[in-house]
């Protein structure tokens, strides 16, 4: 019982973190439940689809910081689909495509060539963001046909079903990562490449297989936090990258690869979505708290993840 | 041993023969960018990310990182203010607790990551956000230090005999960290851990206490860069450092530093920096017109890109060379591999380049093609915006004395910069500015900072002091910081403008009005009241917290609101980032927090439609938006009755009144003591004092907002 507990503290200390906030706001501002809380799970939808993504990437004992730019990308050139009036089945394919090509890219540098993934997707990131910028120059993509928001159903509708398929997609790979062999060769290769290879796995196609999906995913979620919207700016998912990275880790996914759940990454989803609209609620008579609101967040984050001092105490 | 120094060497000597294949480029593209100045302005501007740089490759060859430095780098600038202004100590002390306080920002990191086992990614990404946050919180994003005393700026940003401070305490900071590294115990303890942390600990090293060490320096470091920051640019805020720990991880694994661990050089770290630093400053002297291009510029953009593809290249080499390496261990003709490694490296790097040239080729040609489309395009739009508006008689009256520009005898080149790049407002802007540049024949120079590292601008305006412009034209993203630049820039005969944002009034010749922050202020305010009938709470979107312009509109609006609405109050202010989804979920919030909030005011481009698009979801329509943007992108909503009101000026007359005002001041027709500036289609404009005056803020609403196309 006390090693369950154990094992799992990272995720216990967040979800305990996370259900405090929601037991302070239940509390002194239960107008929170009202609206806000169904807008911060439809506002973390696009992110929980790339921490899915990204617990792959982090379990193989990689990272990718080009996702930001690759979101962007991916929105733009769906909205340009939409543009020229391509039907949506063919928008949709656009943006799955581009975050898949991008992803493939990475996966190749990275798996074949042996590049380190941080460096890689450094330049990625840079490389992306800087050509989107000099070729749209700040332009937003507008005048979309009216199918391309919310798919062209209603408000309400478009709603559920960015919620829906963010859950799904957790959902499936939730399961994935616990009884299917990909899943399963993932967290070999994350724990011992080499290992991993001698059980016959192979490792540099289960690398490359993580930066494509992460690449698909992000065109998921760029498609489903763009049809939010009548156009789409440039600068949809920029930072998107920290925010992502962040959550996966104070989920409890290890940096050094092979440890990590995806209920971590949804927890911690969840607590940094949540942080910031907390903070209105909850200072909303005192106009100054905004200018606090990075330093709480970072305090937040030292507390979530400071149980980990206790691994010196307990051996694993 | 020996092998793994020649696998550093040769990486080396990749990076020397990168550096001087810019030399060369960048010579032949350039006219002025060999020159010693130049060589001395790009080291001032490099030196604070140097030491940040230098102490990243401490922590990288332990396999750790730290993110944390650019907040922290903020937060001691910040608290380096705060002590010397409104604590009143002497700024000698007030340096050494700035110091202090970098210290104990890396002995914090150091203390989570070696006692408390935390790995530095969480760690540095946590205090990232715990810095930054602080240095936002004590200042309110808003409060602007400047002006420090002289002694200050001549210790630590000084040019005794032309030669920079930045010099010896960037050689005495690489001797410093050369020794540490490459000539200590420490230094092997470092690397030993890197490579293998139990390795480490069977080896006798005590791991825990070592690892804190490159935290520890790091923070030193990121004090020391404020400092030198701070009295380069003589101005500091909360926004002082960002971005600059990913500048200073490109130079370190550029440099040929293992991001793994265990493999590190401060030599390469050294050349890593100035291929980047030189390459950028290259850019922006670039005159591709000297190799018989239509173009004088390279776009901004091209700096990012082409060091990021440099970076894939270099690890790309590194990683080559090393397996090919232990190969060569196995053959035993070491040498001779290396001969030819070093040939087939040079024949590589050479054709990368040529590879980069002929990139640019195609890619300047379409620049060409393209802005030559937009320039008619423009023409026609900027008429027939202008007609309209004239028609229906709201707007101005008809220009007075209007004409059309005629070419000058003596073309001459402008360099003016917006805010940043890649941002539509001032794309409207840049339109305006060629089609004038155009009539006149003058060569215009558009560049700016790509990022929202505030020093860039300045860093800017140097070179094109260096590239010896005949006027500079700013819109000011940090009045007294930029400030620092353009006085130099006058004491070197170049005429200054200002446009847009003003710098600090001694710091330009004339300014052009296209209004006062306090024009804005009152007109955003007295609009919003109008469509809350002078009662109710509203809230403010801003850009980002630490936004110059956004504070100073912020101030006057407050003003406004005290004076005259009484019974209006503001409930809260929150940051959209110039992200338009980021506005929407900020929008989004704020509804469903104070119900009472009947209206929005959004004062950044991209929070007036994404506050929109939030109040058209919430389905309420008791509230509204009113704000600061462009029409193209908030006609939906005007029309929808969501926003009344959207007040803005035209941009596209303010980037052609710039260039023209620019050649007239050059000419000598605009000099102190003129009244009024013939200014082509735009007619015969005000000049008061030292203000040309575009006229009055516009607002744009139902019944016009058609009439406009930007």
């Amino acid at each position: 019982m006390m090693s369950t507990l154990y094992k799992h503290r990272r995720q216990l200390s967040v979800g305990a973190v996370y259900l405090a906030m929601l037991g302070l706001l239940a509390v002194l501002r239960p107008d929170f439940f009202h609206k806000q809380f169904l807008g911060v799970f439809i506002e973390s939808a696009p992110v929980l689809i790339c921490a899915v993504g990204m617990t792959w990437v982090i379990l193989a004992r990689q990272i990718d910081i080009s996702i930001g730019s690759q979101f962007s990308v991916c929105g733009v050139l769906a909205g340009v689909a939409a543009q020229m009036h391509a039907p949506m089945v063919v928008v949709v394919i656009v943006a799955l495509l581009a975050g898949g090509l991008f992803g493939a890219v990475n996966g190749f540098l990275v798996g074949f060539v042996e590049l380190p993934s941080i460096v890689v997707t450094l330049a990625m990131m840079v490389l992306l963001r800087e050509s989107l910028s000099w070729i749209r120059q700040g332009e937003e993509v507008n005048q979309l046909p009216d199918y391309f928001q919310w798919f062209g159903s209603t408000q309400q509708i478009g709603q559920w079903i960015i919620l829906i398929v963010a859950v799904l997609i957790w959902m499936k790979f939730f399961f994935a990562s616990r009884y299917s062999t990909a899943g399963r060769s993932v967290f070999a290769v994350g724990s011992d490449f080499e290992a991993a290879r001698l059980a016959g796995l192979r490792p540099r196609h289960v690398t490359f297989a993580v930066f494509v999906l992460m690449g698909i995913l992000t065109g998921v979620a760029a498609l489903l936090n763009a049809i939010r919207f009548p156009s789409v700016d440039v600068k949809f998912g920029t930072g998107v990258e920290l925010k992502v990275i962040a959550a996966v880790v104070i989920g409890g996914t290890a940096i050094s690869g092979g440890r990590g759940s995806f209920i971590g990454s949804l927890l911690g989803v969840l607590l940094l979505g949540t942080i910031g609209s907390m903070l209105l609620f909850l200072a909303s008579n005192h106009p100054g708290a905004t200018y606090w609101e990075r330093a709480v967040q970072g305090i937040i984050i030292l507390a979530a993840v400071a149980t980990d001092a206790l691994e010196r105490k307990r051996p694993a | 041993m020996p092998i793994r120094l020649d696998a550093k060497s040769l990486q080396q000597a990749v990076l020397a023969q990168l550096l001087i294949v810019e030399l060369v480029l960048f010579a032949v593209l350039s006219g002025s960018f060999l020159k010693v100045g130049n060589f001395l302005t790009v080291l001032r501007n490099s030196a604070d990310l140097g030491l940040i740089a230098l102490a990243m490759t401490t922590v990288i060859v332990t396999g750790g990182i730290d993110l944390s430095v650019g907040s922290l780098m903020g937060l001691c600038a910040v608290m380096f203010g705060k002590l010397w202004r409104d604590a009143h100590v002497p700024w000698p002390i007030a340096a050494l607790l700035a110091m202090v306080i970098g210290l104990v920002g890396g002995v914090i990191n150091a203390g989570a990551i070696a006692r408390l086992k935390i790995h530095p990614l969480i760690v540095t990404l946590a205090t990232f956000s715990l810095y930054r946050g602080i240095a936002e919180g004590i200042t309110g994003g808003a409060d602007n230090f400047t002006h420090f005393p002289q002694s200050f700026l001549a210790v630590f940003g000084g040019q005794p005999a032309r030669i920079p401070i930045q010099l010896p305490v960037l050689i005495l900071a690489v001797a410093a960290f050369y020794l540490l590294l490459h000539r200590s115990t420490i230094g092997r303890a470092l690397s030993t851990i890197g490579y293998s942390p139990d390795g480490a600990r069977y080896a006798g090293i005590n791991v825990e206490r070592t690892v804190a060490i490159p935290y520890i320096l790091s923070g030193l470091m990121a004090s020391i860069s404020a400092l030198l920051y701070a009295a380069r640019v003589d101005q500091v805020k909360a926004d002082v450092g960002i971005d600059y720990e990913l500048a200073a991880i490109t130079a370190v694994v550029l440099g040929g530093t293992s991001i793994f661990g265990g493999r590190a050089t401060i030599i390469g770290t050294v050349l890593g920096l100035f291929a980047i630093r030189l390459l950028e400053n290259g850019l922006h002297m670039a005159d591709p017109a000297r190799l018989g291009f239509s173009t004088h510029q390279l776009a901004p953009q091209l700096a990012g890109i082409a060091t990021s593809a440099l970076l894939l290249v270099a690890i790309g080499l590194d990683h080559r060379t090393r397996k090919v390496r232990s190969v060569a261990r196995i053959v035993t003709q070491e040498l001779d591999m290396k001969n030819s490694q070093i040939a087939v490296l040079c024949a590589v790097i050479l054709a990368a380049a040529l590879i980069v040239v002929g990139g640019n080729f195609v890619l300047i040609n379409g620049i060409t093609k393209n802005s030559a489309g937009q320039t008619v395009h423009v023409a026609i739009d900027g008429t027939a915006a202008a007609a309209r508006v004239t028609d229906d008689g709201s707007a101005k009256s008809a220009a007075p004395g209007a004409s059309a520009l005629a070419r000058v005898a003596h073309p001459i080149t402008i360099g003016m910069m917006p805010k940043s790049v890649g941002n539509p407002y001032f794309i409207a802007c840049k339109k305006g500015a060629v089609e004038a540049a155009d009539a006149l024949g003058d060569t215009l120079l558009w560049d700016g900072p790509t990022g929202s590292d505030p020093g860039k601008q300045n860093e800017i305006v140097e070179t094109w002091i260096n590239r010896g412009v005949d006027v500079i034209a700013v819109s000011a993203d940090n009045a007294a910081g930029i400030s620092t630049a353009l006085r130099e820039a006058r004491a070197r005969g170049i005429k200054v403008l200002t446009w847009d944002a003003d710098a600090e009034p001694d710091a330009r010749d004339f300014t052009i009005v296209q209004a006062t922050p306090e024009g804005i202020g009152s007109a955003l305010m007295d609009n919003a009241a109008k469509v809350m009938d002078g009662k109710g709470s509203f809230a403010i979107i801003t850009a980002s917290l630490t936004a110059a312009n956004q504070n100073e509109w912020m101030k006057f609006i407050e003003k406004q609101r005290a004076a005259k609405y009484p019974d209006i109050q503001m409930k809260v202010v929150r940051p959209c980032d110039d992200q338009k989804d980021k506005a929407y979920s900020e929008a989004n919030a704020i509804l469903n927090s104070f119900p009472d909030v009947k209206l929005i005011l959004a004062i950044s481009s991209a929070a007036v439609p994404g506050a929109a698009e939030a109040v058209k979801q919430s389905g309420r329509t008791d509230v509204h938006v009113v704000g600061l943007g462009l029409p193209n992108e908030n006609k939906p909503y005007v029309k929808a009755g969501i926003t009344p009101a959207v007040i803005l000026w035209n941009t596209m007359d303010l980037g052609y009144l710039t260039v023209v005002a620019s050649q007239a001041l050059k000419d000598g027709t605009l000099k102190p003591g003129a009244t009024s500036l013939d200014s082509g289609k735009l007619g015969k404009l005000k000049v008061d004092g030292s203000n040309v005056m575009l006229g009055m803020p516009f607002v744009f609403n139902k019944d016009n907002i058609d009439g406009f196309d930007f």
